[in-house]
């Protein structure tokens, strides 16, 4: 890492760039997404209440842009995994009939998947951890409206984390170009801190 | 001690007996109640013992006392337990508030206590603090009603709760508790139908509720695939509208699942083995559905398609078709399979049976044609239904040589002709032709002399170099070969002026034709249509007809209307045809596209001879009829006459006066009258009439005249010479005029009517040169006096200002008003022609009537030296008097009559002739002159 030179740092950044537009395509999508959901269902748009279902840990100004971008891929690497938990329970108890809902939600499992990956190399080696609060079979009493419900709350968590990310992400490259040091001396000092499990 | 003890016995006792007066005290309070809750039912199962069986029950909302329920119920005591029970349904969850209930006995009018309250909690009790909404999950019919709670999570207000996005009327059942019935429930969505509870900010909880229908499904058919296993298939009917998988109807057959069908994607269900009588059972929440079926396997034999369908062998005129069967029962099943050809053009299917059946030779094929095959069986007994349809096949069969042509030959002269054929249909050329060969031979020589032919050419001419016949033999070639030659020998020309043409009516476009039999005829006849009068290559059309046949229609599609036909009926036999009978006609008549030609017209003296010729032949369209003459008046047409001989070409018109005529010749088929063609005529005298009429009798009424006038004169003679010629008086003369007279100074009478006639010697350019306004001229005249009975001209007009050289006078400034005329009549001669009296000129002299010369005003651009003096002698006289300057020199002015008549000079003023001419008398010309000229 610390022999990246300034070819690496440039490449970084375009990287970067490109990661950033990507989480700003996939938050606008979660948006599309979270709307096309209360549409299909009838659904209003007041938020179903409740915390956020991923809890990190606060990003502080003190944190390097690579531990703020890994912290965030954590909360992303749950909504994705909590997405494709309602996938599955949401097509094992109804019929799977093509709807535009479903097509966004294909769409926005595959981009997430590509903006995890792509955020990979933003990271520098750090390794954070985020906590989940809530898991589906608390709110099994629910029935099937306990499903769509726990839907939507995914989904708000999905609008929330990826917009987080895009913030973060959109304002990295000015950020790393001015900084590149303390990225490089917290790589070295950092490593994998585990907030929580 | 004892007193009170009794007294108090007593007390007691009366109290005992009032109760029993109120009827408490004989019926017992109902007691261990118990209360049982069914949630998804809704349903409160009750239960208690007593003595009674007539009860009231109260049931409340415990939270708000609110009474749901209050009514008297009979019950019996259950056989082995002595228990009573009773059940009541609840609008509304049983979750959604505490319920209390309690009952009584009753017997008529007599009740006994009530039981303690026994309470079911619900889900709003403070120790649930979360939301709920109930029922959840519920699997209602379409058209159902429903009471939906909501409890609100602790420390959270209600705002509304929501059905399908619709806003609710809810009712408050307890301090967390609120309640909504929807009716007539429609069918839901994919996923169900929502129901959601909201507080102001959040989306608290909600239900869902599958509103839908019980199976409808019907006609179940089982058959076998393969004579072993069951197929059984049925009829989805109206959708259920359940979609969660836990709801959708759920499908046995015969008591084993059918797993596909259960996923929704067929409506099949299939068994390993026959059984004869079938049951399905479709299932869902909302209700049940059997169907039944029963039947022998070999009445339900479904085959499958037939596998690897070949074609071993294709001819030109049949193919073998090979294929396989998927299963192996097959080969020992008797079976009727159906093979489905599609060629170009054709389709056909053909039936084969046999056992087993996997091969076949299809007979009747076409050569050079596409196929296409399809294959499909079905069990010969007890015929099912056909099986599936084999994949399709094609073969391509093989081609053939040609089918002989159908050959005819036309003789359009004696010596020259032209054979023809008619080109071959796909069926019949059995593959794409290459060309004809055309072979003729003459009887003399015995020799072959062939031609070849491209494909597209259908007729060779011929030539009869000597008047024997000769035979033509033509065939047509593909790349299989040669069809049989098909020869024709050449029939004897006839012209239609040989024959007697009979005239052939077309009916309906078509000619129907009829010929008595002929018995040389043995290999038929052969009917010919040609354009009539057509030479060379024409359209020539034939049909053969069996020897059988005496009659034949032409049909429309070779045939054009208003174009004449020649049909001839040629007999066919070992030889060369002959000509058995021959017509001409038109298949349909037209009026003609031409009229008539060649129109003239004659006058023969008041009669009119129209003569024209009849119009060729491809211009008439039709049988000319005969004719019609119309006389054109303006716009209207008269007829003249109609000839109904179309030999009669021409028409006398008889009788008709004088004058120019228009003509117009129409001729007619039966389809009407053409437009005709016009011809004129002027009507003119004859010469030796004309002359007679137009000289010689008009010279003879004058000379008769004459002669009339000049008898009429001789006789009355006296008569005229009074009238005409009479004696003229003498003149009386007064006073002395024997004297010898003096110089004769005469002025002209100061109003006389003067004739100015231009001098040529007059100086235009002087200045006493005045031209005279129109104005002023007409001013003047209004105020001289006019001898209205002289038709001589009564004013004197003064084109210009004649004084003398000395006189100057002003010009009247507005030239401009003055006509050329005016200044071109300065150079004139005047001549008096008579006078006016002296008294009334006078007047007008002195007068301020006409002064024309009186302004004073000289034209400031001319110069004035010259004239001053002239001019102010004339200002003394206030302007130029010319007639007046007369009276001043002559005062006699009443004596100037003696001077009327005589000329004179303008410029001298004076009378030019001498006195003594006045005293002689008129000459009778004179007096003459004055009668032609009207003076008195």
């Amino acid at each position: 890492m610390t022999g990246r030179g300034a070819n690496g740092r440039r490449g970084l950044r375009g990287h970067a760039g490109k990661t950033s537009a990507l989480a700003r395509l996939l938050h606008k999508e979660c948006i599309e997404l979270l709307e096309a959901y209360r549409n299909s269902e009838s659904l209003p748009s007041s938020p179903v209440a409740g915390d956020y279902l991923v809890s990190i840990p606060p990003l502080v100004p003190q944190l390097s842009d690579a531990e703020k971008i890994s912290i965030l891929r954590a909360a992303l690497k749950e909504c994705l995994r909590l997405l494709e938990d309602v996938i599955t329970r949401e097509d094992a108890d109804f019929s799977d009939e093509d709807s535009e809902y479903r097509r966004k939600r294909k769409t926005v499992r595959d981009r997430l998947g590509h903006l995890l990956a792509s955020t990979e190399q933003l990271v520098d080696g750090h390794k954070f951890e985020a906590e989940v609060k809530e898991e589906l079979d608390g709110q099994a009493a629910g029935g099937s409206f306990g499903l769509k419900k726990w839907i939507v709350r995914v989904l708000q968590e999905l609008v929330h984390w990826t917009g987080q990310t895009s913030d973060t992400l959109h304002s990295l490259p000015a950020e790393m170009e001015k900084t590149p040091k303390t990225m490089s001396r917290r790589t070295r000092k950092g490593g994998a801190g585990k907030i929580r499990k | 001690m004892q007193g009170w003890v009794i007294l108090a016995l007593l007390l007691s006792l009366g109290v005992l007996r009032s109760r029993g007066q109120n009827g408490l005290s004989e019926l017992a309070v109902p007691h261990s109640l118990t209360l049982q809750p069914d949630l998804p039912a809704q349903t409160l199962s009750l239960t208690w013992q007593s003595d009674s069986s007539l009860f009231d029950i109260e049931i409340f909302h415990t939270e708000l006392m609110n009474v749901v329920l209050n009514e008297t119920v009979a019950v019996t005591a259950g056989p082995v337990t002595g228990q009573r029970g009773w059940t009541w349904r609840s609008p509304s969850p049983l979750e959604c508030t505490s319920h209390s209930v309690q009952i009584r006995a009753r017997n008529q009018q007599s009740v006994s206590q009530w039981s303690p309250l026994q309470t079911i909690p619900g889900s709003d009790i403070p120790e649930k603090s979360e939301s709920y909404m109930y029922p959840q999950d519920k699997v209602v019919p379409v058209g159902s009603n429903m009471t939906f709670c909501c409890i609100v999570k602790e420390k959270y207000n209600f705002k509304e709760i929501m059905y399908k996005g619709q806003t609710m009327s809810a009712t408050r059942l307890s301090r967390r508790a609120y309640a909504i019935t929807v009716t007539n429930q429609p069918a839901s969505d994919n996923t169900g139908t929502n129901v959601v509870c909201c507080s102001p900010m959040f989306t608290l909880t909600g239900a869902v509720v599958f509103v839908g229908y019980p199976p409808g499904d019907e006609g179940l058919v089982c058959e076998t695939r393969d004579l072993a296993s069951a197929e059984c298939s049925w009829k989805k009917g109206r959708d259920t509208h359940l979609r969660r998988k836990i709801n959708r109807t759920n499908y046995t057959l015969n008591g084993r699942d059918c797993l596909e069908a259960n996923e929704g994607k067929t409506w099949l269900c299939s068994s390993k083995v026959w059984e004869e009588n079938w049951t399905l059972v479709a299932r869902n929440p909302l209700g049940t559905v059997r169907l039944t079926d029963s039947a022998q396997l070999a009445d339900r034999v479904h085959l499958l398609a037939p596998a690897n369908v070949t074609a071993v062998e294709v001819e030109a005129w049949n193919a073998t078709l090979n294929w396989s069967w998927p299963v192996a029962a097959y080969k020992k099943l008797e079976m009727i399979c159906q093979l489905k050809l599609i060629g170009h053009e054709l389709s056909s299917t053909r039936n084969y049976s046999g056992t087993g059946l996997s091969s076949v030779m299809l007979e009747d094929l076409w050569p050079d044609v596409d196929y296409t095959v399809t294959v499909r069986c079905g069990s010969k007994h007890a015929f099912w239904k056909w099986g599936d349809e084999s994949a399709p096949y094609s073969i391509h069969t093989k081609m053939d040589r040609p089918d002989a042509l159908d050959v005819w030959l036309w003789m359009d002269s004696s010596n020259t002709g032209r054979v023809f054929w008619k080109p071959l249909s796909e069926r019949e050329s059995h593959g794409a032709l290459v060309g004809y060969k055309v072979s003729q031979s003459s009887a003399e020589e015995d020799m072959w002399t062939p031609v070849s032919l491209p494909p597209e050419r259908l007729n060779y001419p011929i030539i009869l170099n000597n008047s024997s016949d000769i035979t033509v033999a033509v065939a047509a070639q593909n790349p299989a070969g040669l069809s049989q030659p098909s020869a024709v020998t050449t029939p004897a020309y006839r012209a239609d002026s040989q024959l007697s043409v009979s005239e052939l009516l077309g009916t309906h476009g078509t000619f129907e034709l009829s010929w008595q039999p002929n018995a040389n005829a043995s290999r038929g006849y052969v009917v010919e249509w040609v354009p009539t009068g057509c030479r060379g290559l024409c359209p020539v059309n034939w049909e053969k007809v069996p020897e059988s046949d005496r009659s034949f229609t032409v049909k429309p599609d070779s045939l054009e209307g208003g174009v004449r036909y020649t049909v001839s009926v040629y007999v066919l036999s070992a030889g060369a045809a002959s000509l058995l009978q021959r017509w001409q006609g038109y298949s349909q008549e037209m009026i003609p596209a031409q009229s008539v030609v060649e129109l003239s017209v004659n006058q023969t003296g008041s009669d009119v001879l129209l003569s024209w010729k009849a119009s060729a032949m491809e211009h008439q369209r039709g049988f000319i009829r005969g004719y019609t003459i119309y006389l054109a008046n303006a716009a209207r047409l008269d007829l003249v006459a109609n000839i109904s001989d179309p030999e009669v070409r021409s028409y006398r018109v008889k009788g008709l006066p004088l004058s120019s005529y228009k003509f117009i010749v129409k001729a007619y088929t039966s389809a009407g009258e053409d437009m005709g063609l016009t011809v004129a005529i002027k009507m003119e005298i004859e010469t030796a009439e004309m002359l007679f009429v137009g000289i010689l009798v008009p010279l003879a009424a004058m000379f008769c005249c004459l002669i009339l006038i000049s008898i009429c004169c001789y006789k009355k003679r006296e008569w005229v010479k009074k009238a005409f010629y009479p004696e003229i008086p003498g003149p009386k003369v007064p006073g002395d005029w024997s004297s010898p007279p003096g110089p004769l100074d005469v002025k002209p009478s100061p109003h006389s009517l003067v004739h100015i006639v231009e001098s040529p010697e007059w100086d235009f350019s002087k200045k006493g040169l005045v031209p005279v306004p129109e104005e002023e001229e007409e001013f003047e005249n209004d105020n001289i006096e006019v001898d209205t009975d002289s038709d001589e001209p009564a004013l004197l007009r003064y084109y210009n200002h004649v004084v003398g050289d000395g006189s100057h006078s002003n010009h009247v400034s507005d030239s401009s008003g003055s006509s050329t005329a005016s200044v071109g009549s300065t150079q004139t001669e005047v001549t008096y022609t008579g006078i006016q009296s002296p008294s009334s000129s006078q007047g007008v002299c002195d007068g301020g009537g006409y002064r024309p010369q009186m302004q004073s005003a000289a034209d400031p651009a001319e110069p004035q030296g010259e004239f001053e003096a002239d001019f102010q002698d004339d200002s003394l006289n206030t302007g130029y008097k010319p007639q007046c300057s007369w009276q001043l020199d002559s005062p006699e002015a009443e004596n100037l009559s003696g001077s009327l008549g005589s000329p004179t000079s303008v410029t001298s003023s004076q009378f030019l002739l001498p006195e003594s001419s006045e005293e002689k008398p008129q000459s009778s010309n004179t007096w003459f002159h004055s009668f032609l000229s009207g003076k008195s």
